[in-house]
């Protein structure tokens, strides 16, 4: 069953990756899967990447008390949240196993200054690269790409070994390819090969170095003089220097969060929903994870609008509203309105069937992509915010759910549109 | 006063989802429609408007798609072959440099690379002359990423003044913060969906260009409006006779599956109406609202409905000089 698929990933992943283009719910389905598997008794870490107010709201991290980077513990405010309410029901949400669920959030900007911190364990060359104008002036740049910076905090939340599970929201990037690739991009950026480059322009104080200038490295100078003007070469040499200690350092992290990646305890889930574009990117994402040989899980399919059946069938829509109206008239409906408001009943229906049969095919295609071993869970269009931890429970179940929905039923354009069958229920 | 046409570039923005590329093409058949020759720029790398025009790809050249329409995609790889050629007078040379593997990777992971390329190109398209010495687009609409990266954009010219004081690239720079910082030529288009935090990040996007920036958003695109169909005292007076004796079963069942349909739309439309009031009252005559279209996919003819909704004379944002301050991107 396509939810045992689910589950085994929540109950046995050292690291859930949840990648998907902006706008589809990731960062709420991450949230979602986290508190699913702290509540099925996992020590949980959720890494948020800029989340919707009323979901920091849900998982306490909008509070004074937050600090960014940091892991706030979640849980005691569900049990808080739930005595603050009066639904003796929701304290079923609370299972008995479950332990805790940590959340964090991550700041970029300040991710990018710690990661230099952590890079550069010695003060004085910290002093260096930290005083250093072309780093000053990168450093905003780098905190807006937050690519880097959440990998790299995955690794070093990996390296501390403090949870069973770590989920990690991935950012609202270009692409999910960029985002893998971001530890490797930086390697490109700052390596031994442009240190090279560097090593030979002479710094500020001194008019020249001794040593022989080989014709590659006379070239590239001239190039790079060309590009960036030859008056600042000194100072953007002096910024590469500053790293040449840490090189083998950097190497290593960013080889680590590779193997990270492509652990056999690492899942990664594609979160879409329905939407031209959606389903494209969850198409490349797939071959993308496929090619580079990256564990994936599953689908997860949010906001599918999932009409009940009986409004799949437009003469079928048009009888129940004439007669639902025929109602209203003997109770002293005037004729002409209440034709018109037939007319606005199945107006309104229809425009929702337009919307259905799109997502119907698109789940299809979905469905065609998934493996026996890969789940896809449909989840329905929620209709309010999620913006508190019950809810945020609800989620979870729902996808839970939303994977049987998905191996049972597989509405056809025949089954949806045709004639409806008696007693079709609201799925 | 302005039309929010009248600009010779818009940047339209929104967060994921909402439905930029839509309101992208619909603004650039708008100013096609008017007679002006524009030029369509898709910067994800899989093209939406090209299927529409039984192409494949955006080409990386302008091409022309109808008359007074052309289009052309944003490639990272080939905007800095551009760029490098520019710089070092020699496409050849350029060609030769970044051939190395070494040289070109380290070009790529440049942080905000993406940005300084994009913003050179853009300036120089803008620049482009037609054959009889005049510009050659009138306007020129891009499709771009999220808003978190069109907020970046801001940053750039500064960055790169800090960087390279003197030189090739500050001048560049300083071009790139000319067209930004110019109300009259560059207008930023900020596309929302009439839902609560969409919209409130949309406002608290717009302070942010202006706080930090001092830089007015040319119009608020609310996107996906649901229609007002059936409201709640009919609703109510429905379901009373969903309720009353005399109905089989199934047709129960149907009805208030119908009921459910007709609720979900006055829902939607009703939440919609919440939030739309916040967004009048700091956009004023710069919003526009647009029809959701019940549909998954773009449709040339949805398009035109919606390209059809920009009055040619669409108020836009007071437009003020540029304050010198602001040609590098920081204000007080």
């Amino acid at each position: 069953m396509s939810a045992d698929r689910l589950l085994e990933s929540v109950d046995r992943a050292r690291l859930l990756v949840a990648v998907g283009s902006g706008g589809v719910g990731k960062t709420t389905t991450a949230a979602a899967l986290a508190l699913l598997a702290a509540r099925r008794g996992r020590k949980t870490l959720v890494l948020t990447i800029d989340p919707a107010r009323r979901l920091l709201q849900a998982l306490g991290l909008d509070g004074a008390d937050c600090v960014a980077n940091t892991p706030l513990p979640v849980l005691p405010r569900l049990h808080q949240q739930l005595l603050a309410g009066d639904s003796n029901a929701a304290y079923s949400l609370v299972a008995p196993e479950a332990t805790a669920l940590d959340a964090m959030m991550l700041d970029p900007a300040l991710g990018a200054e710690q990661m230099v911190e952590r890079l550069l364990p010695n003060p004085a060359l910290r002093e260096e690269v930290l005083g250093n104008r072309i780093y000053r002036a990168l450093l905003p740049a780098l905190g807006a790409s937050p690519d880097l910076v959440a990998l790299e905090l995955l690794a070093e939340l990996h390296r501390r070994n403090q949870y069973e599970l770590i989920v990690l929201d991935t950012p609202p990037t270009h692409n999910t390819a960029e985002f893998l690739q971001a530890g490797q991009t930086f390697a490109h950026f700052i390596n031994e090969q442009v240190l090279k480059w560097f090593a030979k322009v002479p710094a500020r104080d001194e008019s020249s170095r001794p040593g022989f200038f080989s014709r590659g490295s006379v070239a590239a100078m001239g190039v790079l003089g060309r590009l960036f003007g030859s008056e600042v070469l000194p100072d953007i040499a002096q910024f590469f220097r500053s790293f040449r200690d840490v090189m083998p350092a950097m190497r290593a992290r960013s080889e680590a969060t590779d193997a990270l990646l492509r652990s056999p305890a690492t899942r990664f889930i594609a979160v879409t929903a329905p939407g031209e574009t959606s389903l494209r990117e969850a198409r490349h994402m797939l071959a993308l994870l496929q090619r580079e040989g990256l564990p994936f899980a599953g689908f997860v399919v949010n906001r599918v609008l999932m009409l009940p059946q009986s409004l799949g069938d437009e003469a079928r829509v048009q009888a129940v509203a004439a007669s639902l109206v025929a109602r209203l008239q003997h109770s002293g409906m005037e004729q002409q309105a209440a034709a018109h408001l037939a007319e606005r009943l199945c107006d309104g229906a229809s425009k929702l069937r337009d919307l259905d049969q799109a997502d119907a095919a698109h789940v299809r295609s979905l469905r065609a992509l998934v493996g026996r071993t890969s789940f896809l869970s449909i989840v329905p269009q929620l209709e309010h915010d999620i913006h508190t931890l019950p809810q945020l429970c609800d989620l979870g179940a729902r996808m839970v759910q939303g994977c049987d929905a998905a191996a049972v039923s597989a509405p056809g354009p025949a089954s949806s549109a045709g004639p409806t069958e008696a007693g079709a229920g609201a799925r | 006063m302005a039309g929010v046409l009248d600009r010779s570039v818009l940047l339209v923005t929104g967060k994921g989802g909402v439905g930029k590329s839509t309101v992208a093409a619909s603004l650039a058949r708008r100013a096609q429609a008017d007679g002006k020759r524009v030029l369509l720029i898709e910067f994800e790398s899989v093209s939406r408007v090209a299927p529409l025009f039984g192409l494949q790809e955006a080409p990386l050249e302008p091409i022309q798609l109808e008359k007074g329409l052309d289009l052309m995609g944003f490639d990272l790889l080939d905007a800095l072959h551009g760029f490098a050629g520019d710089q070092l007078k020699v496409r050849a040379l350029a060609k030769l440099a970044l051939s190395n593997k070494v040289v070109r990777g380290f070009f790529l992971a440049m942080p905000a690379i993406r940005s300084i390329l994009f913003l050179y190109h853009l300036q120089q398209l803008e620049a482009t002359h037609g054959p009889r010495g005049d510009r050659r687009w009138d306007l020129i609409v891009c499709d771009m990423p999220t808003s978190g990266f069109v907020a970046g954009l801001y940053g750039v010219p500064a960055m790169v003044r800090q960087i390279f004081r003197v030189g090739p690239l500050a001048e560049v720079a300083e071009s790139m913060a000319q067209l930004l910082f110019d109300p009259l030529r560059l207008g930023v288009v900020l596309v929302t969906l009439p839902e609560e935090m969409p919209v409130v990040e949309t406002i608290e996007l717009r302070h942010e260009l202006r706080r930090r920036h001092g830089v007015e958003v040319a119009a608020i695109v609310v996107n996906g409006l649901y229609p007002e169909l059936v409201d709640g005292d009919e609703l109510a007076a429905l379901s009373a006779v969903v309720d009353e004796p005399g109905m089989s079963s199934e047709d129960r069942n149907a009805a208030e599956q119908l009921l459910w349909a007709a609720e979900v739309m006055r829902g939607r439309a009703a939440r919609a109406r919440r939030v739309l009031p916040d967004l009048e009252h700091v956009a004023g005559e710069t919003l526009v609202a647009l029809p959701h279209l019940f549909r998954r996919k773009l449709h040339l003819d949805s398009i035109d409905a919606l390209a059809a909704r920009w009055r040619p004379d669409q108020r836009s944002a007071a437009l003020r000089p540029a304050p010198r301050t602001s040609a590098v991107g920081v204000r007080p």
